[in-house]
């Protein structure tokens, strides 16, 4: 379990890596993808949680950015299917506590519990994917100066931006003491219960001890709560227009529902 | 004619949160451009002299100058623009997600544009023969890379005074030597922590042996490190020639 967490969080240390790639996307300004990305995510999670068809454009968004960006798909896959068994899990529950028919497709009955655990399957990817695309073609340094500028305290874009590293040297003190352990219990798979109190104990305190020496380094090469990156904020055209024709592409998807008229044809879902 | 000292340190003590004596009456001086090897068993203190002379493990008595000038609570934090200090664990000190930005992340808290800083780092790389690191995740480096990449981020601030805590562990042979040359043509002050004794003879003019928190002795290098009575006597021990 955590050697799988670990390699997810290696997955989106790599994904980051793709933000220095030489595409028209990698060089638009940061705080366009961002504010694209935001309204993209309060468009998607607006929708009422019976609502399906009406998701489907919103696909466009990202499938169209992963392919202008260049952006590998497999690593935002397989984040994907990290988080998909917490979905599964709140989607399961809903079918069990929703059981409420709402049609049937010949004579099998779908409950609005099954549409809802749908539904809350499509949102988590497309927001999922959409905040993997983020982070692929901004790093999340220049992201976090980006919030500064926005007049967000500065405080609190560091705390996000230290967590955030903090996160992979948890993982990283975690792979660690997960290999000790297991070359010394071959037999065992995972760590045994018994132990999972000493080790968790552990793990917080080494992965804070280290986290503390990352910060004594940083403040040792003039670090005092603001982190620069090479980014240069200069706006061009082509900012406007992708801000633009993405702003009103998804507006439109928000407010006109062109699955509507594919329902008519197949007889819709709900 | 006297050289300047760089660094000067009379009475340094420290004692950690649970009463233990890491320090105990530390008193030397480096001069200006001088090579110092630091030496001593482990636990002996080498470590916290260089963690406590940039502020990290705080003194509890005693003065520290660089450059004549007395360090004190208000002066510590402005301490870094003149002592770069390269950490024992290279995993300690890199952080960012790309080699070039923790070569610059020290060089963009200077406030140099972006240039200076491009021109800067590529020359570091260059000087470190880790140009083809540029653009590598330094979590997946092998330690004697990370090793590389953690000094030449120090060395790309071209800092005044060069603390080094262990520099050659992890390094392979043509590494370690390529260090030792880099070292050598530095122009700044450096005090190096080591447990490599053959190192610190072909580097450093002087040596501070260092035996549990205290200065046992501070000499020439080729007198201190030939006195094996001495050096056993502080737990050390030079290595067998094979």
């Amino acid at each position: 379990m955590i050697a799988s967490l670990f390699r997810a969080a290696t997955r989106i240390r790599t994904l980051e890596l793709q933000a220095d790639r030489d595409t028209f996307i990698h060089h638009l300004h940061p705080l366009v993808k961002m504010a694209v990305t935001l309204l993209f995510l309060v468009f998607v999670i607006s929708f009422d949680r019976y609502q399906i068809s009406p998701l489907i454009p919103f696909f466009l968004y990202p499938v169209g950015l992963a392919i202008l960006s260049e952006t590998k798909i497999r690593p935002i896959m397989i984040s994907l299917l990290t988080v998909l068994p917490f979905v599964l899990f709140i989607g399961i529950s809903n079918m069990v506590l929703d059981r409420q028919l709402a049609f049937t497709v010949g004579r099998i009955p779908i409950s609005y519990g099954m549409i809802s655990s749908v539904s809350i399957l499509l949102k988590t990817i497309l927001t999922v994917s959409a905040v993997l695309l983020l982070i692929s073609t901004a790093p999340v340094s220049v992201l976090a100066e980006q919030l500064t500028r926005l007049k967000i305290p500065s405080i609190l874009v560091l705390q996000l931006m230290l967590t955030y590293r903090y996160i992979a040297v948890l993982f990283e003190e975690a792979s660690s003491m997960v290999i000790a352990y297991t070359l010394r219990s071959p037999r065992k798979r995972g760590i045994a219960m018994r132990d999972m109190g000493v080790f968790l104990g552990n793990l917080l305190l080494r992965s804070m001890d280290r986290a503390d020496r990352i910060y004594h380094a940083m403040k040792c090469r003039g670090f005092h709560g603001k982190y620069h990156t090479r980014f240069l904020t200069r706006w061009c055209w082509k900012d406007f227009l992708f801000a633009g024709f993405c702003g009103l592409t998804l507006c439109f998807f928000r407010m006109v529902h062109i699955s509507l008229w594919l329902e008519q044809l197949t007889g819709g879902l709900r | 004619m006297t050289i300047p000292n760089m660094i000067e340190a009379e009475g340094l003590r420290v004692v950690c949160e649970d009463g233990y004596v890491a320090l105990s009456d530390v008193s030397f001086s480096l001069e200006s451009g001088s090579r110092t090897a630091l030496i001593g068993a482990n636990g002996a203190g080498k470590s916290t002299l260089l963690l406590s002379m940039v502020g990290v493990v705080p003194y509890t008595s005693g003065v520290l100058r660089v450059a004549n000038a007395v360090v004190d609570k208000k002066t510590f934090s402005e301490l870094w623009k003149t002592v770069g200090l390269v950490f024992q664990n290279p995993d300690d000190q890199l952080f960012t997600m790309k080699v070039v930005d923790d070569l610059a992340f020290g060089l963009r808290n200077q406030g140099l544009d972006e240039l200076e800083v491009e021109r800067r780092v590529t020359e570091t790389l260059e000087r470190m023969d880790i140009i083809h690191l540029r653009n590598r995740m330094p979590s997946r480096l092998s330690l004697g890379e990370k090793r590389s990449v953690a000094i030449g981020a120090v060395l790309a601030m071209e800092p005044k005074v060069l603390l080094l805590d262990e520099p050659t562990s992890f390094l392979d042979p043509r590494s370690r030597s390529l260090l030792v040359r880099t070292l050598a043509s530095l122009p700044q002050t450096q005090l190096i922590a080591t447990h490599d004794l053959d190192f610190a003879r072909g580097l450093c003019e002087r040596v501070i042996i260092l035996q549990k928190g205290k200065v046992q002795a501070e000499g020439k290098a080729t007198d201190l490190l030939s006195d094996h009575s001495l050096l056993i006597r502080c737990g050390l021990e030079l290595a067998p020639q094979f």
